[in-house]
């Protein structure tokens, strides 16, 4: 819009009543300290009429300035209040002016500096390249693989957890004695169904480590076809030779023998020369 | 092994400024003078070599950064967001609170002549200002000061770098000289004897007096 034929305004490009004033008159060399509040007045005026269809609040701003310029020029109309001769009513908007110029200059320096910031740049600019993940490793096991180990996932036995140091209360030459009868009477089987009556962890140790003297003295042959796949206990060569007196045919929890190799049937235990604390 | 290259390791390792005290940290025979002399000597040594990067004062520490004439190549890899530039609102509120910390909002707001919730708002997201403390009078209000992050936005080595008020082109001169003119009314109320007005008044009559004569604005 054009104020005296001269003065072409945009209020949307001004930050603000400050802006717009400090704008006319700057720009049309005005002495700051000896402002001509009639003539700035009212080209402030004209320059934001058009405020007056747009933002409340936004005009509202440039209104209040308005109020404040028509003050001014009424004050210097009349003779000033007693003791206040020598206060120009225009000094208070002429330190804001001032004020104000100063901050939009610091605003320049801070965009200066903010622009050759931007041109430096720091570690970690440049992204990396994606680097493969875990996703993309090929699956090596077929859907039958990962079925067949889901079946074989059981609910976690409760067990206590401290630690305590006891002596067995299995007899490793009970495990030997069910492990060789049961292998006579089926030719195999499978250490799970070897273990399954007992809960106790220690039934699976004792009964792994029976096994693994057995397959050393080659009473039972011990066969797996992979890792983590069931452990099969199978006749051995010396299968029949004099293991057949030794089974107890104890039944879970009957006849526990705490401490190592005490037993009533002790020949065999001594054949067999196997120290139950020694695995 | 050489204070300079100990110091050199670190500075590469980091993606943000360290100050002298945190890379003394690194070995017990170094302190803050022998950090100071090997930055010295690393930044002299990058500047002779025209090494691509070179040693920056920032934000109370020292950084690594490349010169600013490799910009060009630089940003053809701009994937990662960074900081963007400020809006002139924005760079005015946060020059005034600069100058005038701590300082509540009223405050900046008075010194722009306009409201500044939203732009106050987007500076504390930024984190380039602070809550650093409550004002006095009506509610406590909430007083603003600068954060290190506006260093680093702005590449100031430290506070005392901002651009002081003697240095800008327009200087905040005491009233005394303002108030102490003799009582001259502009131009065009002289002829005007009008007593008396409201502010309604005032104002037609300021505009029926304006001066009728346009200045050339150059």
């Amino acid at each position: 819009m054009t104020g005296d034929g001269l003065l072409v305004v945009e209020t949307d490009r001004f930050h603000g009543p400050l802006d717009l004033l400090l704008h006319l008159i700057r720009t049309q060399d005005i002495d700051i300290f000896d402002i001509p509040i009639a003539r700035i007045t009212r080209q402030f005026l004209e320059a934001i009429e058009v405020l007056a269809d747009t933002s409340v609040d936004e005009a509202g701003e440039f209104l209040e300035m308005a109020a404040v310029l028509v003050r001014i020029k009424a004050r210097m109309l009349l003779p000033a209040p007693a003791g206040e001769e020598d206060h120009d009513p225009r000094a208070d908007l002429v330190h804001r002016l001032l004020e104000y110029e100063m901050i939009r200059e610091v605003a320049a320096r801070l965009r200066a500096a903010e622009d050759d910031r931007g041109r430096r740049f720091e570690k970690g600019f440049v992204q990396p390249r994606p680097r493969p993940g875990a996703a993309e490793v090929p699956l090596e096991v077929t859907w039958e693989d990962l079925w067949a180990a889901a079946l074989r996932v059981e609910a976690p036995v409760d067990r206590n957890l401290d630690h305590r140091v006891a002596a067995r209360r299995v007899a490793l030459r009970e495990k030997v004695g069910l492990i060789v009868e049961t292998v006579r009477r089926t030719r195999r089987i499978d250490f799970a169904s070897l273990v399954a009556p007992w809960r106790e962890r220690i039934h699976g140790v004792m009964t792994l480590l029976a096994g693994l003297e057995l397959g050393r003295r080659r009473v039972v042959s011990l066969r797996q076809r992979e890792h983590f796949s069931p452990l099969w206990f199978y006749g051995g060569r010396n299968l029949d030779d004099g293991f057949g007196e030794m089974v107890p045919g104890v039944a879970p929890g009957a006849d526990e023998v705490v401490g190592r190799g005490v037993s009533a049937s002790g020949a065999q235990t001594d054949t067999l020369g196997v120290d139950e604390g020694a695995p | 092994m050489n204070d300079a290259r100990i110091v050199e390791a670190i500075l590469f390792a980091s993606d943000a400024p360290l100050s002298p005290g945190e890379i003394a940290r690194a070995d017990e025979s170094l302190d803050e003078d022998r950090v100071e002399a090997a930055l010295a000597s690393l930044k002299a040594e990058y500047d002779d070599a025209g090494h691509a990067f070179e040693l920056r004062e920032v934000a109370d520490g020292v950084q690594l950064m490349t010169r600013p004439e490799f910009a060009p190549y630089l940003e053809r890899f701009d994937t990662v967001p960074r900081s963007s530039r400020l809006s002139g609102p924005a760079l005015e509120a946060l020059a005034i609170v600069a100058y005038r910390q701590p300082i509540s909002r009223i405050e900046v707001e008075y010194v722009r002549g306009v409201n500044s919730t939203g732009v106050i708002r987007t500076l504390v997201e930024r984190e380039l200002i602070a809550g650093v403390g409550r004002g006095e009078g009506v509610g406590r209000p909430v007083l603003y000061g600068t954060t290190l992050k506006f260093m680093e936005h702005f590449g100031f080595p430290s506070m005392e770098h901002l651009p002081r008020p003697e240095e800008l082109p327009v200087i905040l001169r005491e009233r005394a000289p303002l108030a102490a003119r003799p009582e001259a009314p502009d131009e065009e109320g002289q002829g005007d004897e009008t007593p008396a007005l409201d502010d309604e008044a005032a104002l037609a009559a300021v505009l029926a007096h304006a001066d009728q004569r346009p200045e050339s604005p150059e």
